[in-house]
């Protein structure tokens, strides 16, 4: 019999760390136990499950045509594209092995928060997600470094009218509020002197590159957070990124998204950090004591519970319906990869837990599970099938309500899985 | 029954409530009504649309100091000539674009609060919109401001309605929350899965707060489908922009006399650090378009005088445009209020654009001046313990006509 406390834990591991269980994943990674599992879901291995899947190219879509015909079809292009980027994303998480890399890069996606609503091409936001992946569980230091150089990440916020003669505070601002010190860690002066050691780097949107012209440079030392310096995008974005308040930063960033968005992590995890090892902080944190706190839940945002359902259901994103249908489903949830609201960022918890999502989740619920497998559930007799369920979606425990649901089902095995996919305990990781 | 009256019944049958009267024989069903706080709102009763501008709404575009040497100094490229704007008073017009403002400005019906922010304004989108929808500037909290008002009531998903599906900052109370309706109505489950579905709404002693949240969503779902699915049915959306979306789908839940005080509804967009003639145009003729429409069509029902609608932004923007022709985050800007029995005209004062306090706009009015009228003149609510003793306000609105 299994302590509560460690399916508890490797439900929270499988869906925090990994993106969910494939079927038969969490019975098997329970039996091995806890520090076994941890590893597993925690290493970098190569992944087979890859290998099938052929990125598209997301080709260079060059300059606008003039003629109106050609230049409906490019932005049509353009669109579509932008559906095909984050379908091809979603593929990855649901058809890796080790999803751990792609949950990271899912994270940073939501820390350096880009939409392509505004950067439009979908080549541009290809190149800032690899450049998230390259760098998922690398340094901070050199991902920041990467950042400042990022043609979706520069467009975004303005960087490209950031010029010597008229600053655009937009970037300066918030990469030192959002993406590296926090609000309250820096003045209005660091924010305008910062501006001015970001001006001068232009984009090539449609390539998705990004040039340093000197000229458009502010080549005078500027004052940034006590240091007069001349200053560059890296050269700041060190300084920067060396302060202690960053290493403080970037460890609750991770605790909120991965632990707790109520209780604030110890002390002694900015000391963690004190390398900007990614690594090792994440590490840390899936090994933290609250792992098997009940008190510990997070909810699921609508992307991280289609990619979880997928990957029971063995569903392809990209071979699920109309990649339309899908984007307005999941956009009609509140998420959909590469469009977050603002540069803040996801939202988290109570905000994913309304009403008004639950329509389009019971949609794409009831065509996934008939376009999916069921054998967990079908494969074995109905007196088990409830607690089949949970042993297949990775949940640590169904209520009596929810059992009690469950049960109305156990001669429709489709049926019980909608439910399942839309219990309270599935929505919330406990 | 009429498809658009909401009927107390219809909602006993949905929510349960009607088994806890068989249980609780002693209560009749009105007083099991009265509890659940559930009854069509009688005509009459004040009613407040907030309306929340996401990304820093540039209050000198907007309300235009048209003839103010250093507005245009400030701003060669990017400001607004006499040509371009809609005078309301000899230093002051609106945007051009927002003729249905300057209709309502006519009649009396708009108040435009000049200046207004709150102590040491924060220049950061996510500290400054966190201040305005806690309505808590000096104290870090968590709780929103309409959400302390749920507080105050029995839990009722119908008394504050949003429409989107994520729950904005402002109706996350201690322990209530305002619901979320998507702008194409809700459509349920029905048939053996709702039945089922219903099972999974119950509340379990074993829930953390979290799926316990969970599951009253699923509850509230039913509740307000049953309700509004009707009368959301039968008046699709007359226009494609999303603010005017939203606000047709709360015309149709005021006139279908939907129990609700509170309604959310937003418009995104305003973070216009470059090139933001071309945008911020649109958006604030968006906005006044469809703020009149709505006004307009409730105008023509018995609530005619209960609507009062406030907008707002998390802030306003720097006098000085950068050089992409787009302003950086700035302080303080007008906050509107319209309705019937709103008292027109400007309160506050235009701040000083050259006078500036550590480079931006100074701040004239604190918003808890019209929030404490919006809770006790609309909501007829205590607003000092919902704004930590906050005890001044303006006086916005008249009495009832």
């Amino acid at each position: 019999m299994t302590a509560a406390s460690d399916r508890l834990e490797l439900s929270r591991l499988v869906h925090r760390f990994g993106l969910g269980p494939k079927p038969g994943e969490y019975l098997q990674l329970l039996a091995g136990g806890i520090p076994q599992a941890r590893a597993k879901i925690l290493s970098r291995r190569s992944d087979p499950g890859l290998n099938a899947l052929v990125t598209p190219p997301f080709p260079n879509m060059g300059q606008v045509p003039s003629d109106p015909t050609a230049s409906a079809a490019y932005w049509t292009e353009v669109w579509d594209q932008s559906l095909t980027v984050a379908i091809w994303w979603m593929d990855r998480m649901v058809l890796a092995d080790s999803p751990f890399i792609e949950r990271m890069t899912w994270f940073w996606h939501g820390h350096w928060a880009t939409s392509i609503s505004k950067v439009q091409f979908a080549r541009a936001m290809k190149i800032q997600n690899e450049t998230l992946r390259t760098h998922a569980l690398g340094n901070f230091k050199d991902m920041s470094r990467a950042m400042v150089k990022d043609c979706a990440l520069i467009y975004w916020l303005d960087g490209e009218q950031n010029v010597a003669y008229s600053p655009n505070e937009n970037l300066g601002r918030e990469f030192m509020e959002l993406f590296t010190l926090g609000v309250g860690n820096y003045t209005q002066t660091d924010v305008h002197q910062a501006a001015l050691g970001f001006t001068g780097y232009n984009v090539d949107l449609t390539a998705g590159t990004v040039s340093f012209d000197p000229k458009m440079h502010d080549s005078s030392p500027v004052s940034v957070l006590g240091k007069r310096e001349v200053l560059d995008a890296v050269s700041l974005s060190d300084w920067i990124v060396s302060r202690p308040e960053n290493a403080k930063f970037i460890a609750r960033r991770l605790w909120f998204r991965f632990i707790s968005t109520t209780v604030e992590p110890p002390a002694s995890l900015a000391k963690v950090f004190e390398n900007r090892d990614i690594s090792l902080l994440i590490n840390t944190i899936a090994r933290n004591p609250a792992m098997r706190r009940p008190q510990y839940s997070q909810a699921k945002s609508p992307v991280e519970w289609f990619v979880a359902a997928c990957r029971a259901l063995r569903v392809t994103p990209s071979k699920f319906g109309s990649a339309g249908d899908l984007t307005w489903l999941l956009s009609s949830m509140g998420q959909f990869p590469f469009k977050p609201p603002s540069v803040g960022g996801w939202p988290y918890d109570e905000a994913w837990l309304t009403a008004a999502a639950i329509p389009y989740r019971v949609n794409i619920a009831t065509s996934l599970v008939k376009s999916g497998h069921l054998e967990p559930l079908t494969s074995v007799p109905k007196s088990k099938m409830v607690q089949a369920a949970a042993d297949w979606l990775g949940v640590a425990q169904w209520s009596t309500r929810t059992e009690r649901a469950l049960n109305q089902a156990v001669s429709d095995p489709a049926r019980l899985a909608l439910l399942a996919l839309n219990a309270p305990e599935y929505l919330v990781n406990a | 029954m009429s498809p658009c009256d909401f009927n107390r019944r219809q909602f006993l049958k949905y929510t349960g409530a009607a088994g806890a009267a068989t249980v609780a024989a002693n209560l009749s069903m009105d007083d099991v009504a009265r509890a659940a706080s559930v009854t069509p709102l009688p005509v009459g009763t004040p009613i407040l649309v907030i309306v929340t501008l996401y990304g820093g709404n540039d209050g000198l575009n907007t309300v235009v100091p048209y003839l103010d040497p250093a507005y245009l100094s400030n701003r060669p490229d990017m400001s607004l000539d006499a040509s371009q704007v809609l005078p309301l008073s000899d230093s002051l017009a609106l945007n051009g674009t927002m003729t249905g403002f300057k209709s309502l400005w006519t009649a009396n019906k708009l108040a435009i609060v000049l200046g207004t922010s709150y102590p040491n304004p924060n220049l950061s989108h996510f500290s400054s919109m966190a201040i305005w929808q806690t309505g808590s500037p000096v104290e870090e909290i968590s709780s929103g401001w309409i959400g302390r008002y749920l507080d105050a009531y029995p839990r009722d998903p119908f008394r504050a309605i949003g429409i989107d599906s994520t729950l904005p900052a402002l109706f996350a109370g201690n322990d209530r929350v305002g619901s979320m309706v998507p702008v194409s109505g809700l459509q349920v489950p029905y048939g053996s899965l709702a039945t089922q579905m219903e099972l999974l709404a119950d509340t379990s002693r074993q829930d953390n707060a979290l799926v316990a949240d969970a599951a009253e969503s699923i509850g509230d779902l039913f509740a307000l489908s049953s309700v509004l699915a009707p009368i959301l049915k039968t008046a699709p959306p007359t226009s494609v922009l999303p603010l005017a979306q939203q606000l047709d789908v709360v015309a149709n839940m005021i006139t279908g006399n939907v129990p609700t005080r509170v309604y959310s509804v937003s418009l995104s967009g305003f973070d216009t650090h470059a090139d933001e003639l071309s945008q911020q145009n649109v958006l604030v003729g968006q906005l006044s378009d469809a703020i009149a429409a709505f006004l307009t069509q409730i105008g023509t029902s018995p609530r005619a005088d209960d609507v009062v609608v406030m907008v707002y932004s998390e802030f306003g923007r720097r006098v000085q445009a950068n050089g992409g022709e787009g302003t950086d985050h700035g302080t303080s800007a007008p906050v509107f209020v319209a309705g019937n029995r709103v008292a027109g005209g400007f309160y506050g004062e235009q701040p000083s654009l050259t006078n500036l306090v550590q480079g931006d706009l100074a701040v004239v009015v604190d918003f808890r001046d019209v929030y404490a009228s919006m809770l006790e003149d609309v909501l007829g609510t205590d607003a000092g313990k919902i704004l930590n003793n906050w005890s001044t306000k303006l006086n916005l609105i008249t009495s009832a006509s």
